[in-house]
């Protein structure tokens, strides 16, 4: 029917409570952390309730979480050296987070800087000595290449980068795939990943465990741009356009520059994720080397609130908890989307918590 | 040569209609100014608890009502997101997309559902199933109910103007979330549709994108209904054609195929863009927050 509502009913004189929100204006730093440090306990406390769910009693949790990150030399070198990939996926993410540019195409831009590392190593481009570096350039480009075409067309037609970069990375995949079970299938093995790399083309050992540079170089980049974000000119900037492009257009800032320098940023970092994961742990580009990376990068840029040093630290948690979720594969038989689960609770409870940083809840009674 | 040209237009409708009815669910959040990323997660949804529903002896069409159902409770979700805590829309559906997406993965693993064939929806007439038959019947009734209905253009209004909506007396936050769950309700029929009817079977990968091909497709249809309906039929003409290029012996590499529904969708967004400054369907309050307190 397409009535109209008949007229309204008598008004009922119960007395309810209306909640009001009122804007904040500014946020006193205590309360800020006050909201975050709980919403992270509200989400600790919901992985916990799941993991119990799923037959992991909590007091075996604690005792879990120790051996497998810190009671040996061992654990910990195996969390460090999960943490350096993760550090870098975070960074990419969190450079484009910060230009206000939703980079969801980690991965495709991972896949890419594999691809393009692996033709350098694979057709031995370029000096033995020189190789390594090659490939972390060529990866970089690779990266930039997959995400230049969405960059383009948000910035040209305002088209959205959200879908843009996810269909991406299905279209990323496929290539793999195609070169994966094609041309590059290991001549070796027959199985579908490239050759392994050569000693000089995989990222040197640092002497400590099965640590490799990726860690101290992810450090560094974290730091360069800690940097820039906080003590330069540039990152002001950024920000500035940030939290009002239309009034930092106006006041003369380079908006267009920062944007296409922060998204190429982005896609190049996102290809060296490719690269520190091929040529730091694995040795070969594998067809799953990327799987996972797009959400805790995500997950990790977003905790960190898009700063490079939060990124690192949330980076290193995460490492524990991916080391975490296959012992408990092993030991409980956890299935192992449950990491990911916890990371997504993670994200809606830390994203929930900024609804009371924002808004100051009044409740009045109404008629 | 004709023998493949009927069997390719026979699975026309069949991959069609998934993409329609998650698009029809989208206009209706997206009608509100919900910016509805979560999409591919109410399909997900919809999808395993079809597949569950079946593995325990349900028939197809309840499992499918299941599969509304589980569109529906993951829309809840995202409607205390969006439209209660105000949480920024592309957050909130990046944060659902990938909840969905480990939970139906940690069920399906957890209650061994993955890759267990189950029978699926049967044909009714001209070897098309009922949904099929149904999905133009939901568009109608999706372009009446915005047009013609008083809930249909309070839908609209707070969509196009939450601030005058308020000011009328509706209430935009409870129009929003009725909005959220009718969508979700909608885009879990089209994730359940995905593996009652078509795939038959579960894999974490099953829905493979199609929720993001169908927010590409509201673009492209510019929040129209009917229009909608025609870009469906464009990609299940598509996705229809790939397993049938093969077939027909053609020696076109088997990754580059796939990758082709989603450059079509690139390319449909391109055009869609690029076709020049009447944005006017857009809603144009897509995305936006309300806050009574903040007006003026």
């Amino acid at each position: 029917m397409t009535s109209a509502s008949p007229a309204a009913p008598a008004a009922k004189t119960r007395l309810r409570l209306v909640p009001l929100l009122e804007p904040r204006q500014s946020v006193a730093e205590g309360l800020r952390i006050g909201i975050y440090v709980g919403s992270l306990l509200l989400a600790v406390l919901v992985s916990v309730l799941l993991l119990a769910g799923a037959g992991v009693p909590p007091g075996d949790l604690g005792r879990e979480i120790m051996t497998t990150a810190f009671s040996s030399p061992r654990a910990l070198g195996s969390v460090l050296a999960q943490t350096a990939p993760l550090v870098v996926a975070g960074l990419a993410t969190a450079i484009a987070f910060r230009a206000n540019f939703w980079n969801i195409g980690l991965e495709g831009q991972m896949i890419l800087g594999a691809i393009f590392a692996s033709y350098v190593a694979i057709h031995d481009i370029g000096p033995e000595s020189a190789r390594l570096l090659l490939m972390a350039v060529a990866a970089a480009l690779g990266g930039m290449i997959w995400v230049a075409g969405p960059g383009l067309l948000k910035i040209r037609l305002g088209v959205n980068e959200v879908i843009t970069t996810l269909l991406l990375n299905y279209v990323a995949f496929n290539l793999l795939l195609h070169l994966l079970y094609g041309p590059w299938k290991d001549p070796v093995s027959a199985f579908p990943h490239t050759e392994q790399y050569e000693a000089f083309e995989k990222l040197p050992q640092l002497g400590w465990q099965n640590l490799t540079w990726a860690l101290p170089l992810s450090g560094l980049l974290a730091l360069a741009l800690w940097w820039a974000y906080s003590f330069s000119r540039l990152g002001y900037l950024v920000d500035l356009m940030r939290s009002n492009a239309t009034m930092a257009r106006a006041v003369g800032v380079p908006v267009l520059g920062l944007s296409v320098a922060s998204i190429l940023g982005s896609g190049a970092v996102g290809g060296l994720t490719g690269f520190a994961i091929a040529a730091g742990i694995e040795g070969r580009m594998t067809q799953d080397f990327f799987v996972g990376y797009l959400f805790s990068g995500v997950l990790i840029a977003f905790l960190g609130r898009n700063h490079p040093l939060g990124v690192v630290v949330v980076a290193f948690f995460m490492a524990v908890l991916m080391l975490l979720g296959q012992s408990l594969q092993v030991f409980f038989g956890v299935p192992s989307a449950l990491v990911q689960l916890i990371q997504a609770v993670f994200i809606i409870c830390v994203a929930a918590s900024e609804f009371f940083l924002t808004y100051r809840m009044h409740w009045r009674s109404a008629a | 040569m004709s023998d493949l040209l009927l069997n390719w237009l026979i699975n026309i409708p069949g991959f069609a209609a998934p993409f329609a009815i998650a698009a029809l669910g989208l206009i209706i959040t997206e009608r509100a100014g919900v910016l509805n990323l979560a999409a591919e997660g109410f399909m997900l949804a919809g999808a395993l608890a079809g597949v569950g529903l079946m593995i325990h002896g349900a028939p197809p069409l309840v499992a499918l009502g299941g599969s509304v159902l589980a569109g529906m409770a993951m829309g809840l979700i995202f409607a205390i997101m969006a439209a209660s805590f105000r949480i920024n829309h592309v957050i909130a559906g990046l944060a659902l997309v990938f909840f969905a997406e480990a939970l139906t993965s940690y069920i399906a693993s957890a209650e061994r559902w993955t890759n267990k064939a189950i029978s699926g929806l049967e044909p009714v007439f001209l070897g098309q199933d009922v949904i099929v038959y149904a999905t133009p019947v939901l568009c109608a009734l999706t372009v009446w109910m915005l047009n013609r209905t008083r809930f249909g253009l309070t839908i609209r209004a707070v969509g196009e103007n939450p601030g005058a909506a308020d000011a009328a007396g509706i209430d935009v936050t409870a129009i929003r979330f009725a909005a959220i769950l009718i969508g979700a309700a909608l885009i879990g029929l089209a994730g359940g549709y995905l593996t009652v009817a078509v795939s038959r079977i579960w894999v974490d990968s099953v829905v493979g994108g199609r929720g993001w091909i169908a927010i590409a497709l509201v673009i492209f249809a510019r929040w129209h209904p009917w229009r909608a309906l025609l870009g469906a039929i464009l990609f299940g003409c598509i996705e229809a054609l790939i397993p049938r290029i093969a077939a027909a012996g053609f020696d076109v590499p088997r990754y580059f195929l796939q990758m082709t529904p989603y450059l079509a969708t690139l390319a449909v967004m391109i055009w869609a863009a690029a076709r020049g400054r009447d944005r006017w369907s857009q809603p144009a309050a897509l995305g936006q927050h309300h806050i009574r307190e903040e007006r003026g």
